[in-house]
């Protein structure tokens, strides 16, 4: 089978595979125990559920019902809030509140590649010194935390840091403070750059600064998966038998180690940030609610906890087409660096 | 390996028995050993068969609970309090530490000692008491291996050997043993009982020295817990090692309620305990099963079981649990228990997928091999090919994702009860804690947040080390196949 060919049948599974998350979703959220028009408007008013009932179209036949939020999702019907936000799109929620979790994302992901990937590259090229034991073993640790508990920790340490830092991060540069969500106005504005540069990369840096501890904290598991699995791949290319070859044949240290050793390393590195969108969804709750960033997961976590079921569905479903797509990206990535696909 | 003399005896055994005498008959034809190891066991479970058949008992009627119309529950109570009138060698009633000062000396203590060193005491026994048993169970494997094994060598021998020289995965071992014992022996290990302290605490009075009246008084260790809170002014603060103002000792401090934090932190390691090994017995169970079919038949059950793992990945793992915790609030599932039933059956439903990609390989490849196609041509029948062909394969590998995942587990159950969702108060749930002592992180009463955090954080290590070693015991040329491992290992979701 040609890797193409290969490419295209994953993607093609990527259909049935969503069809299937989202039924699951249907299942839980109108076969539960909860009937979603009595938690809208609460138990003691039948009036009410009913008229719920008919709105929310829960009167129909179960199969109706399904076919109805099968078409709704996937033509991005997403309906729209019913206890938050009453009467608002859920399409504008969800373009108000993901731009700050993309953000996170964006910087979270950044943070533990940069970070991540020199550490276990270095690691992996002194092996067993005194540097590798201290990185490999702050790798492990720092994936063994849990982000909720980092996130109080940062949190707390940042509160006090003029105290234990001997700075205050809250007027570090720019005064932020320090849950807070980062107000990310400036970026509809670009040209703001060319006419008012100081006041414009000002607001940049705020804006960084303010996702920058949940940022660390929501890419640290991913940080340690990196420099691991980067420093086994940097290992075991680096005693193959084509770098004994190159380095026999004359070619020079450094050139083997950026052309040979590096470039077949990032190979298992692929799944290990394209799995960060797992992280970041899964995290993004606990983050946003302990750093007060008000993003997706934070939404999520507000409409579930006022059990605004209707929202909840929709915004599962982009959540649901986000992984899809990683997982695309990720087949894509391996089809077009990794030679060895499809001849399993 | 043994020594020589060993050797020629166990050879001559060999020669002198047929090929397949049963164990029972080499045990016959040579009763030392194994009698000897035998009494040391029945010795080992004496002094504690209070404290086993009272877990026997508890286990049994928290399933009773389950059950509608709560059968035996009388019968099984009455046997439970029966069972603890057993006297044990690591128990409360055998080594107090809950006594208290009458001016001039500790009263009711073990031995008229402070109640810290009581405490303590009990500890370092019911941890030695542990290793005995480790070391006792590894003799009974050497002995067994010296003189009843018939072959001299089998694969096991080296993964064992290997295991010997991994100082990472013995780590491991050690934390996971250390864990299991806190979870397994909370009554014993912690100063105070969860009844008196954490569930019940006007229901129980105790004494005490005032230094007010200076005599000794009496007070209900709710009263008394008002009184020993920690809510981060240098006033009302009671530290880890230190005595509240009631003669209690409390290793990790108390709670923002008063409660001790130690007892809490021993009774929720049950809980995670036990969430994290049931939805591993059901995860991998399902993956064990599935790997079986999948690898057995191909084909369509392949594509389908791809399919169905695919789209439980494709769900958000963390948000889902959150969504399920809210829907079935308020169900048996989730009042039973603080709703554990609840968490076992939803990780269980969204950590299989892991489990059986992790599987799925190595049981496709011992699908391939040659003695499966001449079990086949033999005319087994294929579940029998499964069981005995084929699982011993892959069980081995099941244990090191099973491993890497539990971690995961711990973490997101903490990360939920964290949210406020998760396991329900009263019963005690390390998330939780973290989530109270939040506001005093950076305060007298840091030990509130920082004691649980630092202890999930060497759990989760410790389990991810074990799995480790047993990942380079069993394969030493894997140390590439990372990625699958740090994907379950990570599996927590985000936690």
């Amino acid at each position: 089978m040609s890797r193409w060919r290969y490419f295209l049948k994953r993607v093609l599974l990527m259909v049935p595979v969503t069809i299937t998350g989202m039924t699951i979703v249907f299942v839980v959220i109108r076969l539960g125990p909860i009937d979603p028009a009595a938690a809208i408007v609460g138990m003691n008013n039948p009036e009410g559920i009913a008229r719920i009932r008919e709105q929310l179209g829960l009167t129909q036949p179960l199969w109706q019902q399904y076919i109805e939020f099968m078409v709704d999702l996937l033509t991005f019907d997403l309906g729209q809030s019913w206890v938050i936000a009453r009467g608002t799109p859920a399409y504008d929620l969800i373009l108000i509140y993901a731009p700050r979790t993309i953000w996170l994302g964006v910087w979270s992901v950044l943070i533990a590649v940069v970070v991540g990937i020199p550490l276990g590259f270095y690691a992996g090229l002194n092996p067993n010194t005194g540097g590798d034991y201290f990185a490999s073993f702050g790798g492990i640790v720092w994936r063994a935390m849990p982000n909720f508990w980092l996130a109080i920790i940062l949190v707390a340490v940042l509160s006090q840091s003029q105290e234990l830092l001997g700075f205050s991060w809250e007027s570090w540069i720019v005064e932020t403070d320090i849950v807070t969500p980062p107000d990310l106005a400036f970026f509809t504005e670009p040209m703001g750059l060319l006419t008012n540069t100081s006041a414009w990369t000002n607001e940049l840096i705020a804006a960084l600064k303010a996702v920058a501890p949940a940022a660390l904290v929501l890419g640290s598991a991913s940080m340690g998966n990196e420099m691991r699995i980067g420093r086994t791949a940097v290992l075991e290319t680096i005693n193959s038998n084509y770098v004994e070859t190159a380095r026999a044949k004359g070619v020079p240290e450094r050139a083997i180690v950026w052309k040979h050793v590096f470039r077949n390393a990032l190979i298992p590195l692929v799944p290990i940030i394209t799995g960060e969108a797992f992280l970041l969804i899964g995290g993004s709750v606990v983050v946003e609610v302990v750093f007060a960033i008000n993003g997706l997961g934070y939404l999520f976590y507000t409409a579930i906890q006022n059990a605004d079921l209707p929202l909840v569905g929709s915004i599962t479903f982009i959540f649901i087409l986000v992984l899809v797509a990683t997982n695309i990206l990720q087949d894509f990535l391996y089809t077009l660096i990794d030679p060895r696909i499809g001849y399993e | 390996m043994s020594t020589s003399s060993n050797d020629v005896e166990s050879i001559g055994n060999e020669i002198e028995d047929a090929e397949d005498v049963p164990l029972t008959g080499r045990i016959a034809a040579r009763p030392r050993p194994a009698t000897v190891w035998l009494v040391g066991v029945l010795l080992l479970v004496a002094v504690e068969f209070g404290a086993l058949l009272g877990l026997i008992f508890e286990l049994l009627l928290t399933i009773a609970g389950l059950l509608p119309g709560d059968p035996a529950a009388g019968l099984l109570a009455g046997a439970a309090s029966v069972a603890a009138e057993i006297p044990t060698l690591l128990s409360r009633e055998t080594i107090p530490n809950g006594g208290y000062f009458d001016g001039g000396a500790w009263v009711n203590t073990f031995l008229g000692l402070e109640p810290m060193y009581a405490w303590a005491l009990r500890v370092v026994l019911v941890y030695a008491y542990t290793f005995v048993w480790l070391a006792w169970l590894w003799r009974g494997y050497q002995w067994f291996r010296t003189h009843y094994r018939q072959v001299d060598w089998t694969p096991r021998d080296d993964m064992v050997g290997r295991l010997q020289g991994h100082r990472w995965g013995q780590f491991g071992l050690i934390v996971v043993v250390g864990f299991l014992v806190f979870a397994l022996f909370a009554p014993a290990v912690s100063p105070v009982t969860a009844q008196d302290n954490i569930y019940n605490p006007y229901g129980n009075q105790f004494q005490y020295y005032s230094e007010t009246t200076d005599s000794v008084a009496q007070t209900s260790a709710g009263v008394a817990n008002l009184q020993s809170t920690s809510k981060g002014i240098p006033g009302q603060n009671v530290g880890p090692l230190s005595y509240d103002d009631f003669g209690r000792f409390h290793p990790f401090g108390t709670l923002t309620t008063g409660k001790d934090l130690f007892t809490y932190m021993a009774y929720g390691a049950r809980i995670s305990l036990l969430i994290g090994l049931s939805t591993m017995l059901g995860a991998g169970g399902i993956a064990l099963v599935l790997a079986m079919v999948t690898a057995y038949y191909k084909g369509l059950a392949d594509l389908a079981t791809v399919l169905a793992s695919d789209s439980v990945q494709s769900l958000p793992f963390l948000l889902m649990a959150i969504l399920a915790t809210v829907i079935f609030r308020g169900t048996w599932l989730d009042s039973t228990y603080g709703g554990a039933p609840l968490l076992i059956v939803v990780f269980t439903f969204f950590y299989w997928p892991f489990l059986w990609r992790a599987v799925r390989g190595p049981a496709f490849q011992i699908a391939e091999q040659e003695w499966i196609d001449a079990a086949k041509s033999y005319g087994q029948k294929p579940s029998v090919i499964m069981r005995k062909h084929m699982i011993p394969y892959v069980v081995s590998y099941m244990l090191i994702y099973a491993s890497l995942s539990l971690g995961g587990v711990i973490i997101a159950v903490a990360a939920l009860s964290f949210l406020g969702l998760g396991i329900s108060p009263p019963t005690p749930e390390w998330g939780r804690i973290i989530a109270a002592g939040q506001p005093y992180v950076a305060s007298p009463s840091w030990h509130i947040s920082l004691i649980p955090g630092i202890m999930i954080t060497l759990v989760v290590t410790g389990f991810n080390a074990f799995g480790d070693g047993i990942r380079d015991a069993i394969d030493p040329q894997s140390g590439g196949s990372e990625d699958g491992a740090a994907a379950a290992a990570a599996g927590g979701g985000g936690g």
